[in-house]
């Protein structure tokens, strides 16, 4: 083996590792997002766990919360959650993939929902004092929202703790 | 709709010790110890990191002169920020190691322009909202052998479960 043909080889692997470096260690999920891709147009992006939660965009339907086991690559059913009347904003997901926290339009409203997938269930979140409820976030641990408010005049943020 | 969940506690957000201002985009960490917001700083949009009971603001020494900030999401113990910062003319994907002091700029694939992040809590994987040829997606990235993991103390290997029967 000549000593040029190493030192080329070596030339290639400094600059693949630069390379590596520069892409910051960013490796793309192929296998997930493939089937990202098929949804369309997606958004607003929570990943905990093994579980991505997101809004799609479909064309030509409406758009609707879905639950992704990135075990499986394959999104699960979410009964009860999405509804023909409503438009979803914003949505977090726990670390089991039981709690999804969901800001969504309703009625030229908007209103903060709980689902527990075990039991299929949505509950409303009051706002108090009153205000516009715009983006989520849910601790991974299911126990705690956060939600941006508008009220007065002002974005807030409201914490509630869950049982 | 289904059943009750009360009785639910509720509290503002700790104030920012500047008075009532503007705060928005919420991020927890995964234990919900610690709050990121973005609030208005010398009229740049800056994170804020707190603790969220005591309302304690916690340094982030990297991140001045990046402006403006947005989507702040934070990882298990809050050892991690991932926003998005100003890079010049672009939006740069970024992660804050609070352990270290490290900045870990993240580099997307050519013709993805970031809008949303969501980190994994445990910091091994992150999911991002691009624009890319005109449309929104959402792509996953995987950062192990990037950044320790930042687990919750005790907790079992995390993946997804086994799901609803259809």
């Amino acid at each position: 083996m000549s000593s040029s043909w190493i030192q080329r080889w070596g030339a290639l692997l400094s600059l693949s590792l630069l390379l590596g470096g520069c892409q910051g260690g960013l490796r793309p999920v192929n296998s997930v997002n493939q089937q990202l891709n098929r949804i369309g147009s997606s958004g607003s992006p929570s990943l905990a766990g093994g579980w991505l939660a997101l809004i799609a965009n479909r064309a030509g339907a409406r758009a609707q919360v879905q639950l992704i086991d990135l075990q499986r690559g394959a999104p699960v059913p979410l009964m009860g959650l999405n509804r023909a009347d409503s438009l979803p904003i914003s949505v977090a997901v726990d670390q089991q993939g039981e709690r999804l926290a969901l800001v969504r339009q309703r009625d030229d409203r908007s209103e903060l929902v709980l689902y527990r997938r075990s039991i299929q269930a949505a509950q409303l979140l009051p706002i108090e004092p009153a205000g516009v409820p715009q983006r989520v976030s849910l601790s991974a641990d299911g126990r705690v929202i956060a939600v941006q408010v508008s009220r007065g005049g002002f974005w807030q943020v409201d914490l509630l703790e869950l049982p | 709709m289904g059943c009750g969940l009360d009785p639910l506690r509720r509290q503002a957000a700790a104030p920012t010790g500047l008075g009532p201002e503007s705060r928005q985009q919420p991020a927890l960490s995964g234990d919900g110890r610690l709050l990121a917001t973005l609030v208005e700083r010398a009229g740049r949009t800056t994170v804020l990191l707190q603790e969220r009971r005591s309302g304690t603001v916690l340094p982030l020494r990297q991140l001045r002169n990046r402006q403006p900030h947005s989507s702040p999401s934070l990882s298990w113990n809050g050892r991690y920020l991932a926003l998005l910062v100003q890079q010049g003319s672009l939006r740069q994907a970024v992660i804050e190691d609070r352990a270290t002091g490290r900045l870990q700029p993240l580099f997307l694939p050519p013709g993805q322009e970031p809008q949303q992040l969501s980190l994994a809590p445990d910091g091994q994987s992150m999911a991002v909202e691009v624009i890319s040829g005109g449309s929104q997606r959402v792509q996953l990235f995987d950062l192990s052998g990037l950044l320790e993991p930042d687990r919750a103390p005790g907790l079992r290997q995390s993946g997804g479960g086994p799901g609803l029967a259809p």
